[in-house]
């Protein structure tokens, strides 16, 4: 009987060790097959060109070498910098005003107008693009016809130096919304008595935006911009369908689109992966540098 | 006697033996799902018109072979991507599948043996298709002396023309038989109409972003990327003067405008069209069905000639898109997929049936007696469409394949682009172009050892 508890207690005390692995399995099983397998496998690939449908064969460094005096894969690292040099200046200080606004005690309809400011981001971007496209024609569009701000016939589409603006004003009209919210949350987070303390010590209105609002938002803004660049370095569906896979003359193409064309539209298997893996040491470098920068590995 | 399994004493509980359940049989059923019974036939398609055709048609052949389950699935313009996945995971892949002409060079890449396609040759020989097929569109489909694909369609192109509109300049376009001759009226019909000191409307609409217009002009002399033997020609004199012609319709003569959005299909185009802004197009069979179900109200303002040709006499047209039907290496039946093949692509009244719905003339020889080919066209005013495209199909000139036509026709699009917008020498864009391709193919042949 006793040898019978015994048991039953090494039993016990045995789940009691494999219990939360076995909780935690599923995760890191899915993980394996579906991350790190992959993951392993493109960098493999990116030493390998294909040979065929079945077959490849080992290339060494020579896809990585070609990758650095590639025109095409240069002009789209230009175009996807580009598109997050506008996101970081246009789109986030667009986000972060309406936040204000949306914010204060004075405007009315506050939350229909949060609403119709996020919406746009429920919409896929395949749909965004095809509506934009209409809207961006440069004879039949609405910006042209019914706007002509600028006294003169735009090709947005159509000329190389508009195409990246173009795409630069959808990704705000799509995205300005949905970082507000995040905004939104940051401001409602500060501590009103910062703002009562400096208003004791007589600050206005635009003191106390820049010595208590943007310190505490601090965090959020990191997280916002951090996740706006891995973001905006990964654009594709937008300009593929825009620039209708990156006309004129890879105007609109990035770095995903060529990765993608590569891959899928060249059968360049190898090639493709390298793109990859050389877009994630992009988005590392640029993390990092903005988390450092931010100073979010910095001690309180 | 207890029962020996207590789920209350299970030793991580309920919860964990019901997920373990449901895990079990989900699996199950999903081995069950994957495994595909013999008499059934996986069909893939991109085109929704396409669709529309064989879900009508597929009730006919199931009383025909009533054991069989066709499944056919139409993935839409990502169904490329999917089928080359399929191929190369060697799995997954459908048994019959349409490929889209601008797309199936990405499959032939590459050691021949490992195509996933099978060569119908052999089959079509034995069926005796082979020869109720037009030889030149076999190109397409064609490499390395193997043909992977049974052609959809011809495709022939004709100039599509306002005659209203011609007319109103003192311009008969049937009088139209080269492209000098072209130039000299297409100069009358290109008008300021309103006085603002801009052109309102423009002769031909031609697109200056893609290859698509310019390959029109280069196929129809003959000319193309690549020759039969997979060479690199894009540098050649002809595709040169060639395209320092079609700049010159841009930029010297002045007489084209280009295209309205992204293609020629474009909604803004089509708008173009209905306020008298453009004046005719390169227009293919499917292009005309395009223009008859997108913009019914223009009926009986368009009207077709045959293209103008180069020099009197010339060839008078020239071939844009196609489709092709193949047979993955996967197909566990490909008799019986053929069959599906013989009702889809050889049946008569489907034949029939397509035209009515896209226009489109089938590269059958046997099927071209059919009626409804030489009845009028109300939508061109009257005009016998069907019998105009058939009196061209003899010349529409052959168009090579090579599995490195994506590669070569993004460039191709750069290049275009440049000379017609940024006033580069035709010249220099297509050698560097060539220049481009050779190496990139060149270096493939280096790396595989087989140069």
């Amino acid at each position: 009987m006793s040898n019978n508890k015994t048991f039953q207690k090494n039993i016990w005390n045995h789940q009691q060790k494999i219990a939360p692995y076995l909780f935690i399995a599923p995760f890191y099983i899915l993980f394996i097959v579906f991350m790190g397998y992959p993951l392993l496998s493109s960098l493999i690939l990116s030493f390998y060109e294909m040979r065929g449908f079945q077959s490849k064969i080992y290339v060494g460094l020579s896809n990585f070498i070609d990758l650095f005096s590639d025109p095409i894969f240069w002009k789209s690292v230009w175009n996807t910098t580009y598109f997050a040099l506008g996101t970081l200046t246009l789109q986030l200080p667009i986000a972060l005003l309406l936040a204000l606004i949306l914010n204060s005690k004075h405007v009315k309809g506050k939350n229909l107008l949060r609403l119709a400011f996020f919406t746009p981001v429920l919409v896929a971007g395949v749909f965004v693009a095809i509506i934009f496209n209409l809207i961006y024609d440069q004879r039949a569009g609405i910006i042209n016809n019914e706007y002509i701000l600028l006294g003169k016939e735009i090709g947005w589409l159509n000329e190389a130096k508009y195409v990246m603006p173009a795409v630069i004003l959808t990704g705000v009209w799509q995205w300005a919304g949905f970082n507000m919210i995040y905004f939104i949350a940051g401001l409602q987070g500060i501590r009103q008595d910062l703002y009562e303390a400096a208003a004791v010590d007589g600050a206005n209105w635009w003191q106390a935006f820049l010595h208590v609002t943007l310190p505490s938002l601090r965090p959020v803004i990191a997280f916002v911009v951090v996740v706006s660049m891995i973001g905006s370095f990964q654009l594709f569906d937008l300009p593929f369908i825009l620039t209708n896979g990156g006309e004129p003359a890879d105007a609109g193409s990035t770095i995903v689109m060529y990765l993608y064309k590569n891959g899928f539209q060249f059968m360049r298997l190898g090639y493709a992966a390298t793109i990859g893996w050389v877009l994630f040491i992009i988005i590392a470098i640029i993390s990092i540098a903005q988390l450092k920068l931010l100073g979010i590995f910095r001690e309180e | 006697m207890a029962i020996p399994f207590d789920s209350d004493n299970f030793p991580i509980g309920k919860a964990p033996i019901a997920m373990l359940i449901l895990f079990v049989i989900s699996s199950i059923l999903l081995v069950i799902s994957i495994e595909k019974k013999d008499e059934s036939l996986e069909f893939w398609i991109y085109a929704n018109t396409h669709y529309d055709e064989y879900q009508a048609r597929l009730p006919l052949f199931n009383q025909l072979y009533p054991e069989v389950n066709v499944h056919l699935v139409n993935f839409g313009g990502t169904m490329h991507d999917k089928l080359l996945t399929a191929l190369l995971s060697n799995f997954g892949a459908p048994d019959i599948v349409e490929v889209e002409i601008n797309s199936i060079g990405r499959f032939l890449k590459g050691a021949i043996d490992e195509i996933g396609f099978i060569d119908l040759r052999p089959l079509l020989e034995s069926k005796g298709r082979i020869d109720d097929l037009f030889p030149n569109r076999f190109t397409p489909w064609s490499y390395s002396g193997k043909i992977y694909g049974i052609p959809h369609d011809l495709h022939p192109v004709v100039l599509l023309y306002r005659d209203d509109l011609f007319k109103a300049v003192g311009v008969d376009l049937t009088k139209v038989n080269t492209w000098d001759e072209f130039i000299i009226s297409a100069k009358k019909a290109t008008r300021d109409t309103d006085g603002d000191g801009n052109i309102d409307q423009y002769a031909i609409v031609l697109d200056n972003k893609t290859e698509s217009d310019y390959f029109n002009f280069l196929l129809q002399r003959g000319g193309g990327f690549f020759d039969e033997n997979g060479n690199v020609i894009i540098d050649s004199e002809l595709a040169i003067e060639t395209l320092t012609f079609y700049n010159s319709l841009f930029n010297e003569h002045k007489i084209a405008t280009p295209v309205y959005g992204t293609w020629h299909g474009h909604p803004s185009n089509f708008a173009a069209m209905q306020d008298d802004k453009i004046l005719s197009i390169l227009a293919p069979d499917w292009y005309v069905g395009i223009l008859k179900s997108q913009v019914p109200q223009m009926a009986g303002k368009w009207k077709a000639i045959p293209m103008p040709a180069w020099e009197d006499g010339g060839r008078r047209t020239t071939t844009r898109g196609g489709t092709m039907i193949g047979i993955t290496k996967q197909c566990k039946n490909p008799d019986l997929a053929w069959e599906l093949i013989e009702f889809t692509y050889f049946n008569r009244e489907g034949l029939a049936n397509r035209f009515e719905t896209t226009m489109i003339i089938p590269p059958i020889k046997s099927a071209f007696d059919v009626p409804v080919f030489h009845e009028p066209e109300e939508y061109l005013g009257g005009q016998k469409i069907g019998e105009l495209f058939i009196d061209l199909v003899p010349d529409i000139p052959p168009r090579y394949q090579n599995p490195y036509w994506s590669e070569a026709s993004d460039l191709l699009n750069d290049a275009i682009f440049k000379v017609v917008t940024e006033n580069e020498h035709p010249r220099k864009a297509l050698t560097e172009l060539a220049t481009t391709v050779r190496k990139i193919i060149s270096k493939d042949h280096t790396r595989w050892g087989t140069e």
